[in-house]
């Protein structure tokens, strides 16, 4: 298995509660995970977790046979190879387009990263705005920039946090239709968690349900699917 | 396990640098804690006996009445600005502000000068309508006029806390006792002033921080505080000594005070909500009203900064080709250079603080965050005379190691501008600490934790990403110091290298030496530099609650 994640656990210092407890889960190279939960029920913590921004409090996770986490090792954030798109894209402010998404391009040669540079911009359709600052552009545009950033340096493993949450609803049929072609054309293993049952649907290869910070049950999308009207929105738009 | 890792991960560059600095700041704090429990000697068992009953209590009265004041003109100030529609507001909204451009000690001069014999009042009285006023009213030189000038100097900061804590009040607190039928006067009383408590006493800690650590007012005033037995023990009997039994004395007051603040405002922090509030919107005065409401705002106006900067003018336009010699320009460039050097290192060390405090959370980066805020609360005598001592030791180990290989030190600390620079830092790091913490507090640790991900390092994210983005934050808190040194006086006086003047300490010393007018141009020179700061930083504050 690509990626590797086992029982893993993690309590805030602050609370009383272990947030996430016995989380275990296993994805193949360049599949679509969605991690569905209610608000609250944990999911930015598991991307953290995997990220390295939170250390867990036990359980280990690799990805592509190397350890990133278990109770002797840590890798920091810088050395995994994990990207993240944050719910609120976290763009530099201070920087253009063009410099967000070359940020991460550190060990290229200065011709490579103006090759990988256009080929991120002609992905996300954003040739026209590279010398754009963030807030000049709009929701989702600010949204495919953060993901042309996020997939730049070829991440190992791809996060979503709520990556539509912040858009209109006719924009997020549109953005999450290119993501799922854009993350196959790429073969990024990706993970990304949302609250909302149409857009796990309509991204994921597989769904997750996180209850009480371990894994619920597991579904094919096309179960979900056909137990409510998510099929209209499934079969409507993609087939 | 996640602790040793915890631990790992805690132990860095940035952890070593800041407990570095903390110990440099906590050095002072801890010898005046260790003199304060030594044996005392006969010369304090003196001042004990016959001085410190004198001292403690005027200094709890000139705390308690500059409190009580600047509370009722700040606070009335505020809510009028903020609740009220009036002519002249907009002006009267930032100018009210500028006072705080006056140093006190420099007012105190400026007030005696104008209300003296000779002064503008008694002169025009005499030659023009051949009054002769009774001395009596006319002296400042007392402790009434001591709290006349803390109070007229000082309640911006009480005005500057509340307006801004009001200005982030719904209106609906407002409109709904309105509708409950209150009117003007009760609402200031049952609403206002309760809900402000704790801006209140924020502010009145600040003030009485203000006037504790004072010199040159009271010793203009010939007034005993705390800081000027400290002067005299320390530069008038070299009783170092009783020096730090008095400042140890002190710090015991600053304390308790401390300890006031934090019981006084309770749980209720003046922290603002961040939540969409509807603003309150100002309410259209009656034409008498509103005249009442110019009148008192023009008159605090012209008290706390027309009169005396006006004064000041003249005496500079009288002067100006006598004093603006080469010796002058002298003035300005050690005053510049001083300010800028510490306010330089104050940033740096400030940035490296706050970005550990602010990554590493913990309760040992808590605890620096703390302590990195007490150097304020410290009297910059007290941190005078630490300083000092300490930099006396290390220059007499220097001599003796310089000795023993038979070499003349390369440097004595003692009469160098490095003493002068490290009490600055000391002093004033809190004040460049907490813009450039609030500036970190603002973008929140997304950015960091988005770079770290893209692959940078927390090095490389903190040059990238970390101080590009909090560089306003930043500059703010340079500017805040720059002019907090141009504007200090007893900690320069006390470490000035010889025959080294700041602006402040020559025009202290022209004024000490009844030369009013001679002091006038140095201290324009501060007042204008700071008014222009106080400006620009009323225009930013005012763009950024816009948004
Ligand atoms: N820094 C923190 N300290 C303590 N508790 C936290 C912290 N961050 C999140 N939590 C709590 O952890 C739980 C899960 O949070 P989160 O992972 O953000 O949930 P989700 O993303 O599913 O909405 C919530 O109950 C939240 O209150
Ligand atoms: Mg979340």
């Amino acid at each position: 298995m690509f990626v590797m994640i086992e029982n893993l656990k993690y309590q805030y210092n602050k609370s009383t509660k272990a947030i996430i407890q016995n989380f275990s889960l296993k994805i193949k190279k360049g599949e679509i995970i969605s991690i569905l939960g209610e608000s609250g029920s944990g999911k930015s913590t598991i991307l953290r977790l995997l990220a390295g921004l939170e250390t867990p409090n036990s359980g280990s996770i690799s990805i592509n046979d190397n350890v990133i986490v278990n109770h002797h090792h840590f890798l920091p954030p810088e050395k995994r190879e994990v990207g993240i798109v944050f719910q609120d894209y976290a763009l530099f402010p201070h920087m253009t387009v063009e410099r967000n998404i070359k940020y991460g391009l550190r060990k290229m040669s200065r011709i490579q990263k103006q090759q990988r540079l256009d080929e991120m911009l002609q992905l996300v359709r954003l040739e026209d705005y590279k010398n754009r600052y963030p807030y000049e552009l709009s929701g989702g545009q600010q949204q495919r920039v953060a993901l042309a950033r996020a997939l730049a340096p070829a991440p190992s493993l791809l996060l979503f946090d709520e990556p539509f949450s912040n858009l209109d609803a006719h924009l997020q049929i549109k953005i999450r239709n290119e993501l799922r072609e854009i993350l196959k054309h790429t073969n990024t293993t990706s993970i990304f968690v949302t609250h909302d049952q149409t857009d796990a649907v309509a991204l994921a290869d597989r769904i997750i349900l996180l209850e009480n910070g371990s894994i619920g049950n597991e579904l094919k999308p096309s179960e979900l699917a056909s137990t409510n009207y998510m099929l209209q929105y499934r079969t409507g738009l993609r087939i | 396990m996640r602790l040793i890792q915890q631990v790992k991960q805690q132990i860095n560059i940035w952890a070593i640098l800041s407990s570095m600095f903390i110990l440099v700041i906590l050095l002072p704090a801890m010898l005046v804690g260790k003199h304060f429990f030594a044996k005392p000697n006969e010369n304090w068992l003196h001042i004990k006996e016959y001085l410190l009953l004198d001292i403690l209590s005027n200094t709890l009265v000139l705390m308690a009445m500059t409190g009580i004041l600047t509370t009722a003109i700040g606070v009335s100030l505020a809510w009028l600005i903020t609740v009220y529609q009036f002519p002249l507001r907009n002006f009267f909204k930032w100018a009210l502000i500028l006072p705080l451009a006056i140093p006190p000690f420099i007012g105190a001069y400026t007030y005696h000068g104008i209300l003296n014999y000779t002064g503008v009042i008694q002169s025009t009285l005499r030659n023009q309508f051949d009054v002769q006023v009774e001395q009596k009213y006319f002296d400042i030189m007392n402790i009434g006029g001591a709290i006349f000038i803390f109070t007229i100097f000082l309640y911006p900061y009480m005005y500057v806390i509340t307006k801004s804590f009001l200005e982030n009040q719904s209106s609906s607190i407002i409109e709904n006792a309105r509708i409950l039928g209150g009117n003007s006067i009760e609402i200031f009383f049952r609403i206002i002033l309760p809900i402000s408590r704790a801006a209140i006493i924020g502010g009145v800690s600040i003030i009485a921080l203000e006037v504790i650590n004072d010199y040159g007012v009271v010793k203009y005033f010939g007034i005993q505080t705390f800081i000027t037995a400290i002067f005299q023990t320390w530069a008038g009997m070299s009783d170092l000594d009783s020096a730090f039994k008095l400042a140890g004395t002190l710090m015991v007051v600053v304390i308790l005070l401390l300890l006031f603040e934090k019981f006084a405002r309770g749980r209720k922090r003046y922290s603002y909500s961040t939540s969409k509030i509807r603003p309150i919107i100002p309410k259209k005065l009656t034409k008498s009203k509103a005249m009442l409401a110019s009148g008192y705002c023009a008159v605090i106006f012209c008290l706390a900064f027309l009169i005396p900067f006006a004064q000041l003018f003249l005496w500079m336009v009288m002067t100006y080709d006598k004093i603006v010699t080469v010796e002058f320009f002298g003035l300005i460039k050690n005053s510049f250079f001083v300010a800028a050097i510490s306010a330089v290192i104050i940033v740096i060390v400030g940035v490296i603080i706050a970005n550990y405090t602010r990554i590493y959370q913990g309760i040992y980066a808590k605890v620096i965050s703390k302590v990195t805020v007490i150097g304020y609360s410290i009297p910059g005598a007290v941190i005078a005379i630490s300083v000092l001592s300490i930099f006396v030791a290390l220059d007499n180990y220097l001599l003796s190691v310089f000795n023993y290989f038979q070499m003349d030190p390369l440097i004595i600390f003692r009469t160098s501008i490095i003493m002068l620079i490290t009490a600055y830092v000391i002093r004033f790091l809190t004040v460049g600490y907490n813009s450039i913490e609030s500036g970190f507090e603002k973008i929140g640790n997304s950015f960091t934790e988005a770079s770290k991900t893209l692959g940078v390092s927390t090095i490389g994210t903190f040059f990238k990403v970390d101080v590009p983005m909090v560089k306003g934050a930043i500059f703010g808190g340079f500017i805040l110091v720059f002019i907090d040194i141009l504007k200090e006086l007893p900690l320069t006086m006390l470490l000035q290298p010889f025959n080294f003047f700041t602006l402040a300490t020559r025009a202290f010393r022209y004024a000490n030496d009844e030369m009013v007018s001679e002091a006038a141009s140095a201290s324009l020179i501060i007042i204008f530099i700071s008014g222009i700061c106080i400006y620009f930083f009323h225009k930013i504050s005012e763009k950024g609650s816009e948004k």
